[in-house]
């Protein structure tokens, strides 16, 4: 029980606390890329507290799904946050484990955004809601086809329980195969290039931007942290289960330090790597989309058959 | 020893409700109306508690001789669990039912809707606790009867004519089916009970097995019989709709469980039929769903897409205890008929809530609906609550059922044959699919009809719907939550008494810290954030005043799933010109025309109707067209080769 509080209090501290500087660290890339200097790496905090220190202005159409959903899509960020363990395993986990359930959790949030985006009675947020339930539904057969992948190599739909096989063992060669796809649901899910553009306000490209229009001030600044959340914690599934090394076991301080020091060090890793893809590729149109998902899917196929068979 | 009383006491409170709006038939006041609600809302109250009397203890048995028939009932656990569905959102619909009913302009037709459905509800309940071939068949039609009056209740509306003809042909089909099959089973056991089942031979089983499922997967509206549907509840008032998608296809899935329980053994295919069929009507069912704007067809396709995934349960079940995996199966079972109440209590509610919807904006279609929320709050939140419990997202009951059919497709690595592995991951990922889908329709559904402007004069003066059609729908939304929350308690309850381990995750912790979290977040944003807002015009793109007409629409909502499912949607073009010459020169008319291809309609329907007509007409004129000479030689020429025919099978 307390070891699951410390652990609960530790990785939503962590994850809120870092949330937001890969969102700089993936802009600074894409600058070097284009031969710019960037913003500072502190950029994204500065922009969140100014976010919150504006007043928040409401359309004359909009009911109270507009107040409440930033609120729902924060929440369930941060529920969301303690499926994913980052430094440390608990022995005890209060059910927060199933991996379906996380994936649920997500989607409420989404469900509520989605409805927010509509609320307001701009043609910006309805397109955008509408592109991004499309999307949201056309790659959840992906999302699960890589979850029952997890569960068919390790024999348990439990986030912990997998976690904990990953880093006591390191060898599930088949698995490597689910990079791909995990690589594109993790850039699904966080609205980044080829599938969304985050940067610009064009009708033809953007979605989640599109989305989020109408809402200003401190709602604006919490849907912006949730999505900065999930894109930490889709960054702490691939570290968790491809380089899972690092994890302390037996919770003790010089052990939680190194924990921390290892993700940092491989998370950032990542962001950049999210950098680079983005700076190498241009956005799909819409409709080229479920092709990419389709190989997703079918990556996804092939290693649950080949652990079926081999 | 209390059911022997209980269930009778029903039986007659019901039986009152059906007769006292009938000989009051012209009494315009509503006394009698409400006392007979009120009857069925206690005959209700009482087969709740006469059903779990029948959980806690033993099973009740009556016989009941008339004209000499034996009408065998028997009240078992699965009859008691159905029982419980019925009398549940019987209450319900009741209970909305007393301000409902006084909307109709007419009294007659308002005494006559009472006593119908009451009448309805307790043909329904007489099915469930049948126990022989003859009673079970007897009380399908009289609920197939009923249900048909009931939709035709509209009669004078346009399109309900059409609507009550094609579903009462379909319900006759699968009363056919049924009655074939029940015919083969008594000239082979030679009687009318239901435990000589198990008794018939492999090939007869498995003929039977498919007679069953089509007569059943009619009634349930499974693809490719489900046309009625989308027919039949836009026609209906939403009380009945609530009624028949609740409750009367759910009797449907009763029956297929209750004949799979009766048969003696299983084979593969029929689990992977059931599946297959169940993965087909869940897809086709939500993307149908997504390009509908008729509110009420909307939600009658997503019944098509419910009732496909409890055939998933029920499906999985067959396919695990074919392999001898018990346990798992069991839970399958449980999933299956969980869905079956998740689906009857949100469906109810969202077809009670659109039926307030319509009735204070007379129109079905959602492009004319809008801005819903500020004039009908508490409308508004009931269907988000239905509209949250569909789309299986968390804390609601959907979640918990549709998270059981994932574990299920899960634990398929216990299953060591790749071919039926690979068959529950296609299918697994398209029940993935669907349920996102599902959530995709309710965002439109729900953001098209409730939130923005206003897209009619209508929407724009709608009201708030009375006190007993909200209260009504709130207890079903208060069941949907409860069962949703606690469904971690209730099933290591139920798990403890049948010694099932179902795995579920305590979704009362969840909640409990998602309450924590948000007060913590709340008092946070409250210190940091700047506490000033105000109201302001949406941005419409450099136009002084922004109207309704700017809004996103329905269709421009689905499309772009729509066009990613386009070769579901495909459309036919027709091009006819003519000319005033041969060589085709001169132009003398044409027209163009671009529809939707009803696949099953055109493709499945159409040709049989087609066919039948053929042969019809061909009857009719060996009947009309000739002389009466040959007329006779006819006659005389069958006689002949019937007595032929005698001859050969006596000898």
């Amino acid at each position: 029980m307390i070891d699951f509080f410390l652990y609960a209090a530790l990785n939503i501290i962590l994850v809120i606390a870092l949330a937001p500087l890969y969102i700089s660290v993936i802009k600074k890339v894409k600058a070097y890329y284009q031969g710019r200097k960037g913003p500072r790496l502190f950029q994204t905090y500065y922009n969140l507290f100014k976010l919150f220190s504006k007043e928040r202005v409401y359309s004359t159409n909009s009911s109270f799904i507009m107040r409440v959903s930033p609120y729902v899509n924060i929440i369930c960020s941060i529920l969301a946050i303690l499926f994913i363990p980052l430094l440390f395993i608990p022995n005890n986990t209060l059910g927060f484990e199933n991996i379906i359930l996380f994936l649920y959790i997500l989607a409420i949030g989404k469900f509520f955004i989605s409805l927010s985006g509509l609320d307001a009675a701009s043609t910006f947020g309805g397109m955008g809601s509408s592109r991004e339930m499309s999307i949201s539904s056309i790659v959840e057969p992906v999302v699960i086809m890589i979850f029952a992948a997890f569960v068919f190599v390790f024999k348990s739909f439990n986030f912990f329980d997998i976690f904990r096989q990953t880093s006591l063992n390191l060898d599930h060669i088949s698995l490597w195969l689910l990079l791909i796809p995990l690589v594109i649901v993790l850039l699904t899910e966080v609205a980044r290039i080829p599938i969304d553009n985050p940067e610009t306000h064009l009708e033809l490209t953007m979605i989640h931007e599109a989305m989020i229009l109408e809402q200003s001030g401190s709602d604006l600044a919490l849907i912006e942290m949730s999505s900065a959340i999930k894109q930490l914690l889709w960054i702490g599934i691939i570290i968790n289960i491809f380089i899972p090394f690092g994890f302390d076991l037996l919770l003790s301080i010089s052990g939680l330090f190194i924990g921390f020091v290892s993700f940092f060090i491989k998370s950032i890793l990542i962001a950049i790597g999210i950098g680079v893809i983005e700076s190498y590729l241009t956005k799909y149109r819409l409709f080229r989309l479920p092709n990419l998902f389709a190989i997703a899917f079918f990556l996804a196929l092939i290693t649950i058959m080949m652990e079926v068979l081999l | 020893m209390a059911n022997s009383f209980l269930f009778p006491c029903a039986v007659v409170l019901l039986s009152l409700s059906i007769i006292l709006p009938l000989i009051f038939v012209k009494i315009k006041k509503p006394i009698f109306r409400k006392i007979s609600l009120l009857s069925i809302i206690l005959a209700c109250v009482v087969l709740i508690t006469l059903s779990a009397g029948v959980f806690i203890n033993e099973t009740a048995n009556f016989n009941i001789f008339i004209l000499g028939m034996n009408f065998s009932l028997l009240i078992d656990n699965l009859a008691a669990f159905f029982i419980f569905i019925i009398s549940l959102v019987g209450l319900c619909v009741a209970i909305y039912s007393f301000s409902y009913t006084e909307h109709f302009d007419n009294c007659i037709k308002r005494n006559m809707l009472i006593s119908i459905m009451s009448f309805f509800i307790l043909s329904m309940i007489f099915v469930v606790i049948s126990h022989n071939l003859v009673s079970f068949l007897f009380f399908w039609e009289l609920m197939s009867i009923s249900s048909f009056l009931l939709i035709m209740f509209d009669y004078e509306k346009e399109g309900t004519k059409k609507a009550g003809i094609f579903y009462f042909a379909m319900t006759q089909l699968s009363t056919l089916f049924l009655i074939i099959s029940f015919v083969i089973i008594y000239n082979h056991t030679g009687t009318l009970d239901f435990s000589k089942i198990s008794e018939l031979s492999p090939i007869l089983t498995s003929l039977l097995f498919i007679l069953l499922t089509i007569g059943f997967c009619t009634k349930a509206g499974i693809i490719p019989f489900h046309k009625w549907l989308p027919y039949a509840h836009p026609a209906s008032p939403s009380s009945i709709s609530a009624l028949m998608s609740g409750l009367m296809i759910k009797i449907a899935i009763y029956g297929l469980i209750r004949f799979i329980f009766l048969f003696s053994f299983q084979e593969l295919w029929w689990g992977i039929l059931i599946l297959v069929l169940g993965t087909i009507s869940a897809l086709l069912g939500v993307i149908y769903a997504l390009k509908e704007h008729n509110l009420k067809r909307l939600l009658a396709y997503h019944s098509i897409e419910n009732i496909g995934i409890i055939f998933i349960g029920i499906g999985l079940y067959m396919i695990f205890s074919y392999y001898n995996l018990p346990n798992i199966a069991l839970v399958a079972l449980f999933a299956g008929l969980f869905h079956t109440l998740n689906h009857a209590l949100f469906k109810s509610l969202l077809f009670l809530t659109s039926g307030s919807v319509v009735n204070s904006t007379h129109t079905k279609n959602i492009e004319e609906m809008g801005g819903l929320v500020k004039k009908m709050p508490y409308t508004a939140i009931l269907f988000l609550i239905g509209a949250i419990s569909i789309s299986a997202l968390p804390p609601f009951n959907g979640f918990v059922s549709e998270l059981m059919i994932f574990q299920i497709f899960f634990k398929s690595n216990a299953i060591s044959s790749p071919i039926i592995n690979l068959i529950l991951l296609i299918s697994m990922s398209l029940f993935a699919l669907t349920s996102a889908l599902a959530a995709a329709c309710f965002v439109k559904a729900f953001g098209i009809v409730f939130l923005a402007a206003p897209r009619s004069k209508e929407a724009k003066e709608a009201k708030e719907a009375d006190l007993s059609m909200l209260i009504g729908p709130a207890i079903l939304a208060i069941l949907c939550i409860i069962l949703g929350i606690f469904s971690y308690q209730i099933f290591s309850f139920i798990g403890n008494k049948a010694g099932i381990i179902f795995d579920l995750p305590n979704l009362l912790w969840i909640s409990l810290a998602g309450i924590v979290i948000l007060i913590i977040t709340v008092l946070i944003v409250k210190i940091i954030s700047n506490k000033n807002s105000r109201v302001g015009e949406t941005w419409g793109c450099g136009i002084n005043k922004q109207n309704s007409r700017m809004e996103y629409t329905a269709s421009g909502f689905s499309e772009p799933i729509v066009t990613i499912f386009s070769t579901i949607f495909q459309t036919k073009k027709v091009n006819k010109k003519e000319y005033y010459d041969s060589d085709k020169v001169i132009f003398k008319e044409g027209h163009a025309k671009i529809s939707l291809i009803k696949f099953f309609e055109e493709y499945l329907y159409l040709p049989e109707l087609k066919l039948i007509n053929k042969i019809s007409e061909k009857l009719y004129k060996i009947q009309n067209e000739i002389e009466l000479d040959p007329y006779i030689l006819y006659i005389f020429l069958t006689i002949l080769i019937l007595l032929i025919i005698i001859g050969v099978v006596i000898k």
